[in-house]
C-alpha cells in the first residue's frame, strides 16, 4: 500500500468518526423520529447500491453477456455493501414504532388500514426483513465468493452452475426488492398504494448500482489497475446508463400520470403533498438531474465512451437517487423539508463508511475474473 | 480497356487480415471511393476505409425535437386554444395528458427519420440491379471471400493502374464491374412514378368514398354505437317481476329543481306570498304563460269570454270557467290562487305538471295586472295619462 493510498483512507476514517459523533448527537438532541427517518433513507441508499451491483452481476449470467466479463469483478466487490448494511437493516427495525403509523393500535380503527394488518404487522415485517437479508447474503455468497474462488481454480463448473442459479435470483430479486419498496418506503403512508412502486424502486436501484460501478471502474482505470478496459466497454456502460435513465423517468411518470388521471383521493394525497412547496422544488430538480441533464450528456455516441461525460452523468444519477429517496420518505415526518447538521452528519457517516468498505473490498480477488473461461472473449469485445 | 464504362474494380482477398492490410496501401494509391464487401462484419473496417461519420444521428435528433414540438403544439392549440373542452374536470391545458402523445410522436418522427433517411437519403435506395450483384465475385462474397472495390461515380478509373495496385497489396484475383446501361422499369424514376400513382389512387378512392357517403346517406359506415344492446324506454323486459323495463323513482324522491308542495287545503295556502318581483320581464313571461295555458278557458282577458262575447267553452263541456276579473277572485290571496293552480278546483285540473313553481307565480302576477286593468279607477286612468 503506497503512502498516497494510505492518506486517501484517512479522510473517510475521519469522516466516520465525525459523522458518528454528529449522528449520536442528533439522536439525543433532535428527536428520534428525525434520526430514524435519516437512518432509513441512508441505509436504503447504500443497500440499493449493493443490490443494484448484485443485479448487474446476475444480469450478465442470465443473458450470457461476454463484454462485461472483464468488468464483472467491480460490481461483485461493490455488492458487498449489502453485507455492510445488514446490521443497519436490523437496527432499523427499532424505527417501526417511531415512524410507521400502522404500528399504532388506534389507526387500525380505519377499516382500510385494518384490511392491510395481515401484511403490515411487526412480527411479519421483521420476518420479511430477515428473510430478505438471508436471501441476499446467500446470493452474494453464491455469486461473489465462488467467483473469487474461480480466480485460482479456473474451474468452468462455477460459470455453468451460476448460470442456472441466476434466473432464480432474478425472481427472488424482483420479489424482495418489491417487498423493500412496499415495506420500508410505501408503508410510511399505509393508506397509499401504487402497484408500480416496486418497479420504480428497481429503476432507481439499477441506476444507482450502475452509476457506482461506472465511477469505480473509471477511478480504477485512471489509477492504472484496469488497463485492458477499452472505450467499447465504457460505451456499453454508458448505453446502459442512458437507457435506464429513460426507463426511470418512464416508470416515474407513468406512476404519476395514472394517479393524476384517476384522481382518487387516497392515491393523489401522496402526490399532493410531494408536489407542493420544497418537495415540488425537489421533484423539479430530480426531473432535471435524474433525466434531462444526464440524458443530453450521454446522448452523443462519443460521450458514452468519454470518462468525463460518463462520470458526470453517473454522479448526477447517484445524487438524484439520494434525492429520490429523500423525496419519497421524508415528507412522511410531516415537518417539512430540512437539511441541517443532522442530515449532514448522516451523509458524512454513511458515505465515509461506504468508501472505507469499498476501499477494503477492492482487494478482494483479482481485478478481473481471471479464472472465467470467457474473459478472453470479453477482452476482445469490439462494438 | 480503359475506355469501357467501369463502375468499379474489385480486388478479391482470401482473409480479412490481408484485406485490412491492403486498405491503407490502396487508399494511398488512388483518389477514388473505396468500398468493402465481406461475408460478416469485420471490426475496424469503417475506420480503415475512412468512412465519414454518418449524419443520421443529427437528423434523428432534429426530427425528434421537431416531433416533440409539433405534438405539443398541436395538443396545445387544439385543446387549449381552438376548442377548449373540460374533460374529467382537468384544466384544458394539462401537460400531464400531453406527455404520452408527445413521447409517441417524438419516437415516430425519430424512427421514421432513422429508417427512411438511412434507406432513401444515405443509401440512395431504391437501387435495383446494383452493378455489384451482376459481378462474378458476388457468390464468393456471400461465402468466404473479402472484396475491396474501387468505385467511381464519373467512370474515370485507370483500370490497369488499379489492377497493379490491388495485386501488389495481396489480392488473389481482380475483376471489373461494368456500369449499368439500362434505364427501364428498374430505374428510380419508375419506382417513384409507381409511388405517386399509388398515392394518387388513394386520394381518388378517398374522395369517391366521401361523395358516395354524401349521396347515399342511408349507408351507415359504422353503427356500433347504434346497435349496442340496451333497453329502450317503455320496452318490456323480464328482469323485474312486473315485466316493465322502466323503474319508478324511489318513494320520497324529490326533484332537484323545486321543493315539494305539501299543503292540502286552499285555506292553508292563504298566507303564501308571491316571491317574484313585479318587473317587466316577469310580467311579460307571465303574459306568455297565461296566454298559452290559461286563456284557453279563462279567455284572453281573464273573463272567460271570447272576443265576440261568447263563452270560451260551449255548454257541451258542462264547465263554467271562473271570471278572474270578478270581485270574489280579486279578493282571493295570491297563496289561495297558487293552491288552485297546483291542486286544481272543480273541473279545473292541476297545472303542477305543466308549470314550474316560478312559472305559476309569474302567471299570477299577470292575472293581477289584468284585474287591475279591467277594474281601473279614475285615479289610475289619470296617473296613466300623465
Amino acid at each position: 500500500m503506497t503512502e498516497r493510498e494510505e492518506s486517501t483512507g484517512m479522510i473517510p476514517a475521519l469522516g466516520c468518526v465525525v459523522g458518528f459523533a454528529g449522528v449520536a448527537l442528533a439522536f439525543f438532541m433532535s428527536g428520534t423520529e428525525r434520526f430514524w427517518m435519516n437512518w432509513i433513507i441512508w441505509f436504503l441508499f447504500l443497500l440499493t447500491i449493493g443490490l443494484g451491483c448484485l443485479f448487474i452481476v446476475a444480469l450478465e449470467h442470465v443473458v450470457g453477456a461476454k463484454w462485461s466479463v472483464p468488468l464483472r469483478r467491480i460490481p461483485e466487490r461493490l455488492s458487498g455493501l449489502i453485507l455492510l448494511m445488514i446490521p443497519a437493516t436490523l437496527l432499523a427495525l427499532f424505527s417501526l414504532p417511531e415512524l410507521y403509523p400502522w404500528t399504532r393500535p388506534e389507526i387500525l380503527e380505519n377499516p382500510m388500514v385494518a384490511g392491510k394488518a395481515v401484511w403490515l404487522n411487526v412480527p411479519f415485517f421483521s420476518i420479511r426483513v430477515v428473510a430478505c437479508v438471508v436471501l441476499w447474503s446467500l446470493s452474494y455468497w453464491i455469486f461473489v465468493r465462488r467467483s473469487i474462488r474461480q480466480d485460482k481454480s479456473g474451474d468452468p463448473r462455477y460459470t455453468l452452475r451460476v448460470r442456472r442459479f441466476a434466473p432464480l435470483f432474478m425472481f427472488l430479486f424482483g420479489i424482495t426488492l418489491t417487498v423493500v419498496a412496499f415495506d420500508w418506503i410505501s408503508s410510511l403512508d399505509p393508506l397509499w398504494y401504487s402497484d408500480i412502486f416496486g418497479v420504480y424502486l428497481f429503476a432507481g436501484t439499477f441506476l444507482a448500482g450502475l452509476a457506482v460501478t461506472t465511477l469505480t471502474i473509471l477511478y480504477l482505470k485512471r489509477s492504472g489497475r484496469l488497463p485492458d478496459v477499452k472505450p467499447d466497454h465504457l460505451y456499453n456502460l454508458g448505453g446502459f446508463l442512458f437507457a435506464f435513465i429513460v426507463f426511470w423517468s418512464y416508470i416515474g411518470f407513468a406512476q404519476y400520470l395514472l394517479m393524476w388521471y384517476a384522481n382518487i383521493p387516497e392515491e393523489v394525497v401522496w402526490y399532493k403533498e410531494r408536489l407542493s412547496g420544497e418537495w415540488g422544488a425537489i421533484i423539479l430538480a430530480m426531473a432535471l438531474l435524474h433525466f434531462v441533464v444526464p440524458f443530453f450528456i450521454l446522448m452523443a455516441r462519443d460521450a458514452k465512451r468519454d470518462p468525463r461525460f460518463l462520470s458526470a452523468a453517473a454522479i448526477l444519477v447517484l445524487f438524484s437517487h439520494m434525492l429520490d429517496l429523500y423525496w419519497m420518505m421524508y415528507p412522511a415526518l410531516g415537518t417539512g423539508g430540512f437539511f441541517g447538521w443532522q442530515e449532514l452528519s448522516f451523509a458524512v457517516l454513511f458515505v465515509s463508511a461506504a468508501l472505507l468498505w469499498i476501499r477494503r473490498s477492492m482487494n478482494l480477488g483479482a481485478d478481473m475474473p481471471v479464472g472465467d473461461p470467457m474473459l478472453r472473449e470479453g477482452l476482445e469485445f469490439r462494438l | 480497356m480503359s475506355s469501357r464504362e467501369v463502375f468499379s474494380v474489385l480486388g478479391i482477398f482470401d482473409s480479412p487480415h490481408v484485406l485490412m492490410k491492403a486498405i491503407p496501401t490502396v487508399r494511398a494509391g488512388v483518389a477514388a471511393k473505396l468500398e468493402a464487401y465481406t461475408p460478416y462484419p469485420v471490426h475496424g473496417l469503417d475506420e480503415a476505409l475512412g468512412l465519414r461519420k454518418s449524419p443520421i444521428a443529427g437528423m434523428v435528433l432534429v426530427m425528434g425535437v421537431l416531433g416533440a414540438v409539433a405534438a405539443l403544439g398541436l395538443e396545445f392549440w387544439t385543446s387549449g386554444v381552438d376548442y377548449p373542452q373540460v374533460t374529467a374536470g382537468k384544466p384544458c391545458f394539462s401537460w400531464e395528458a400531453f406527455i404520452p402523445i408527445m413521447f409517441e410522436v417524438t419516437v415516430l418522427f425519430a424512427a421514421f427519420t432513422a429508417g427512411l433517411g438511412m434507406l432513401l437519403l444515405l443509401n440512395r435506395l431504391p437501387f435495383f440491379r446494383h452493378p455489384m450483384l451482376m459481378s462474378k465475385s458476388m457468390p464468393l462474397i456471400t461465402r468466404d471471400k473479402f472484396v475491396l472495390a474501387v468505385e467511381s461515380d464519373e467512370c474515370t478509373l485507370d483500370v490497369d493502374d488499379i489492377f497493379g495496385l490491388l495485386q501488389e497489396s495481396g489480392a488473389a484475383a481482380v475483376e471489373i464491374v461494368e456500369a449499368p446501361a439500362v434505364q427501364g422499369p428498374s430505374s428510380p424514376k419508375f419506382f417513384i412514378g409507381v409511388l405517386i400513382a399509388i398515392a394518387f389512387s388513394c386520394v381518388v378512392a378517398g374522395c369517391a368514398t366521401y361523395w358516395a357517403m354524401k349521396l347515399f346517406p342511408k349507408t351507415v359506415p359504422m353503427a356500433h354505437m347504434l346497435d349496442q344492446p340496451r333497453l329502450n324506454s317503455q320496452q318490456e323486459n323480464n328482469f323485474f317481476k312486473d315485466g316493465s323495463g322502466m323503474r319508478m323513482p324511489v318513494d320520497g324522491t324529490v326533484s332537484r329543481s323545486s321543493l315539494p308542495y305539501n299543503l292540502q287545503e286552499q285555506e292553508e295556502a292563504e298566507a303564501l306570498v308571491n316571491p317574484l318581483p313585479r318587473t317587466s320581464e316577469v310580467l311579460k313571461q307571465g303574459q306568455r304563460l297565461f296566454n298559452d295555458y290559461c286563456s284557453v278557458c279563462h279567455g284572453i282577458r281573464g273573463d272567460g269570454l271570447l272576443e265576440d262575447g261568447s263563452r270560451t267553452l260551449t255548454p257541451a263541456y258542462e264547465a263554467n270557467p271562473a271570471n278572474l276579473l270578478s270581485k270574489s277572485i280579486v279578493d282571493l290571496s295570491d297563496g289561495s290562487m297558487y293552491h288552485v293552480l297546483v291542486k286544481g278546483k272543480n273541473l279545473m285540473p292541476s297545472y303542477a305538471p305543466d308549470l314550474t313553481g316560478d312559472e305559476r307565480w309569474m302567471a299570477l302576477h299577470y292575472v293581477r295586472v289584468l284585474q287591475r286593468a279591467f277594474n281601473a279607477t279614475d285615479e289610475d286612468v289619470a296617473s296613466a295619462e300623465k
